[in-house]
């Protein structure tokens, strides 16, 4: 047993010794569970603060309702002013309101028109304008936006109650029954009759604004009338796919990428590097040399995970083609930066290896490929912007799903190359520091 | 053709070289003798510029070795310590890249790694990846690898570590040739019987210093006495041991003893003691004195320690 125990302890100490593996063991574990945690155990109360572009149009008391429900709503920021072209802050209109979210500064807007309570007989009437580019996103902002006004306007459901009843009775009989209905439930219920009958009017105070003209249309389904358009994404293929392949590729791109840029300790430990150098060849010529391999291999790696999409999944790759190369070779830049940075900061492979998975797996966490960032706690929110695969996956969703133009895409380009110039730098002062070579 | 002057190399609070001074001279095989961490690999890097000295200067064939001077490096070959290939790769495609940086045409690189191959006789498997082969092919592999652009200099780093007594002669015998041709080699070691076959001169190196130079016998004079009686080991017993400490020191090796005899050696005296002890004369070498003696004469170390 003496025996068993001394070969347990060799391994702890070992293990211990071993900063990777500590860190797989422990700290990457943590960091995931912590993650997924916090979406699914609703330690993060679900999404806040998605932006949503919002014009209300209505004088109606119950559109000013309405919108004071969604400014209180946590999950929803509601945007009411876009930044014109000479700088200046202006409210929406309906086109420009539909040209924030062609551009991708929303995913979804919502505009209460002026008729938005009178164009019903039973309901709120309003215009939706959307980009799924997410659509767990695009499913759960619907969501919220329906319970929100279901919960917090129960007096919609009795206003339009009331009218149907006058409008299949006849204006007498109909007034006669709600008056009856609402004594029935005063009586048992002890609560004031005529606030049961005059709930809208004492709630909203414009319940004569309803118009009968559409109270033949379904009683339910008038009570919220979402006029939805989609404004993004409605010629592309496959959206399901088109939506993940950005995320997917640079993940495995960055474990690629880790990989070739680690393999330089390999060669230096197997002394290989010290034969090189013992040609007509300077380290900086190895430096570039890596780093050139690395981003060509990374611009092969993207373009086949691309094509490949489009041979099994249709994914449009041909019709921006140049665009989605301009954002290739961003998203290799920066992630050959990445894998230089580990080399650079790192002492051995394994260290390089082990501090890289916690970092892959942590960008893409956060970054949004494995799920969308608005479930994310809000400080991860914020996190996310600092990580490549965000601005990576930004810029394949523009060219892919939005057809972005080169000036459209050009900010994410150059958020891309700006991460990928800040490491090199950094990188290239641990070089010279360091002692790889 | 190499000239060392004065050379300082500190890394952190150690100094790996301590004001070294050599010259080497043309078509000689000049060694480099000492323990491990004395500083022979050191001087090997710095020759082929992989490192900067701190002090001093180093001129291989006319051109001043730095860091930044790639021209130097043109005139050298290294062949590493450590087996420098690419196991997953065949033994061509080895040579083709490490030719590749010495900007050989490509018609012209192909003739001259078939030449090589041939020379250290792999031709026959140099589409076979590296990983297969045994280590004796390898350390050949990587001499060959080091030979493509020609050098007038030849940098080995102790290049026949693990290699059996057949392929370490094989090794021995492809350098001297390689001499023969005109190639100045520099030929770093600690065992003191590879120094004594192939070098024609020899420094040796201890705590960054170079505590001896010379050919062989220059060194050997060195030592207070010319012989050294090598005594088979299982014929010696702790009692009988102290006999012999009348005639001289008494070295411990691995498989035998060593006597450094002191100057009042008479051999009828000692041959007496060991007749009269048992001990018979198929068990007895009167030698020359080694390399090994000298320097545990010169640092009061083996070379092993």
């Amino acid at each position: 047993m003496k025996t068993v125990l001394q070969l347990i302890r060799k391994d702890y100490i070992l293990f211990w010794h071993d900063k990777p593996a500590v860190s797989l063991t422990f700290i990457v574990p943590i960091f995931l569970i912590f993650l997924f945690g916090s979406i699914f155990s609703g330690v993060s109360n679900g999404p806040t603060g998605i932006d949503i572009a919002f014009m209300n149009n209505s004088d109606a008391k119950v559109a000013k309702k309405l919108e004071s429900v969604l400014d209180t709503t946590q999950a929803f920021h509601l945007v009411r002013e876009f930044r014109d072209d000479n700088g200046k802050m202006v409210p929406f209109d309906t086109n420009s309101i539909k040209d924030y979210i062609r551009k991708g500064s929303a995913v979804a807007a919502l505009v209460i028109p002026k008729d938005a309570f009178t164009d019903t007989s039973m309901g709120l009437k309003l215009k939706f304008f959307y980009d799924p580019k997410n659509d767990m996103e695009m499913q759960m902002i619907e969501g919220i936006l329906t319970q929100r006004v279901m919960t917090q306007m129960p007096g919609l459901f009795l206003t339009g109650m009331q009218h149907k009843a006058e409008t299949f009775l006849g204006t007498d009989k109909g007034k006669s029954f709600n008056k009856k209905i609402a004594e029935t439930v005063g009586k048992y219920f002890n609560v004031d009759t005529a606030k049961i009958l005059h709930w809208a009017s004492w709630h909203f105070a414009d319940s004569t604004n309803i118009d009968s003209a559409s109270s033949k249309s379904n009683f339910f389904s008038n009570l919220l009338q979402l006029d939805k358009e989609q404004l993004v994404g409605k010629e592309v293929s496959n959206p399901n796919a088109t939506r993940s392949v950005g995320g997917w590729a640079m993940m495995f791109l960055l474990f690629t990428l880790t990989a070739t840029s680690t393999s330089l300790f390999d060669e230096n430990k197997s002394g290989v590097v010290l034969r090189i150098l013992s040609s007509p060849v300077s380290r900086v010529h190895i430096l570039w040399g890596k780093y050139l391999y690395n981003f060509s291999l990374g611009c092969i790696q993207l373009f086949v995970m691309f094509f490949v999409g489009y041979l099994l999944f249709k994914i449009d790759i041909f019709s921006n083609f140049f665009n989605l190369l301009l954002v290739i070779v961003a998203g290799a830049l920066a992630c050959t930066a990445f894998g230089m940075l580990l080399a650079a900061v790192s002492k051995t492979a394994a260290q390089a290896n082990g501090l890289g998975t916690l970092l892959i797996l942590t960008m893409s966490g956060i970054g949004g490929a494995w799920f969308p960032t608005f479930i994310l706690p809000p400080f991860i929110q914020i996190l996310s912007k600092f990580s490549l695969v965000y601005w990576a996956m930004e810029g394949f969703m523009n060219v892919l799903w939005r057809g972005s133009s080169t000036i459209e895409i050009l900010p994410t380009v150059g958020v891309l190359i700006g991460i990928a110039a800040i490491i090199n730098v950094f990188s290239i002062i641990r070089f010279k520091k360091g002692d790889l070579f | 053709m190499i000239s060392i002057k004065n050379v300082t190399k500190n890394f952190s609070t150690v100094t790996a070289l301590d004001d070294i001074s050599l010259e080497i001279n043309k078509k000689e095989i000049f060694g480099l003798l000492g323990p491990n961490g004395a500083g022979k690999s050191t001087l090997m890097n710095l020759l082929i510029g992989y490192l900067d000295a701190d002090e001093g200067e180093l001129v291989v064939a006319g051109e001043k070795v730095t860091r930044n001077n790639l021209e130097s490096r043109k005139k050298i070959g290294l062949v590493p310590q450590s087996i420098a290939l690419y196991d997953d790769i065949s033994a061509q495609e080895n040579l083709e890249i490490f030719g590749s940086f010495f900007g050989i045409r490509k018609n012209l690189l192909r003739a001259v790694i078939a030449e090589n191959l041939n020379r250290v006789e792999l031709y026959d498997r140099r589409k076979d990846k590296v990983k297969g082969f045994s280590g004796g092919m390898k350390r050949r592999l990587n001499i060959a690898a080091s030979l493509l652009h020609d050098p007038e200099i030849l940098l080995c780093d102790e290049p026949t570590v693990g290699v059996d007594p057949q392929s370490r002669n094989a090794i021995f015998d492809y350098l001297e040739k390689l001499n023969d041709e005109g190639k100045t080699i520099i030929y770093t070691t600690h065992y003191m019987e590879e120094a004594e076959r192939l070098c024609s001169r020899i420094a040796i190196i201890d705590h960054g210093k170079i505590i001896a130079a010379g050919t062989l016998d220059e060194l050997l004079l060195m030592l207070p006495y010319e012989q050294t009686i090598i005594i088979t080991k299982n014929q010696l017993t702790e009692h009988k041991k102290d006999l012999f400490n009348k005639f001289g020191s008494l070295l411990n090796d691995q498989e035998k003893y060593e006597l450094k005899p002191n100057e009042k050696l008479k051999l009828s005296e000692f041959y007496k003691t060991m007749e009269e002890n048992g001990i018979g004369y198929n068990f007895i070498e009167v030698n020359k004195p080694s390399l090994e003696a000298l320097f545990l004469h010169l640092t009061g170390r083996r070379l092993r320690d």
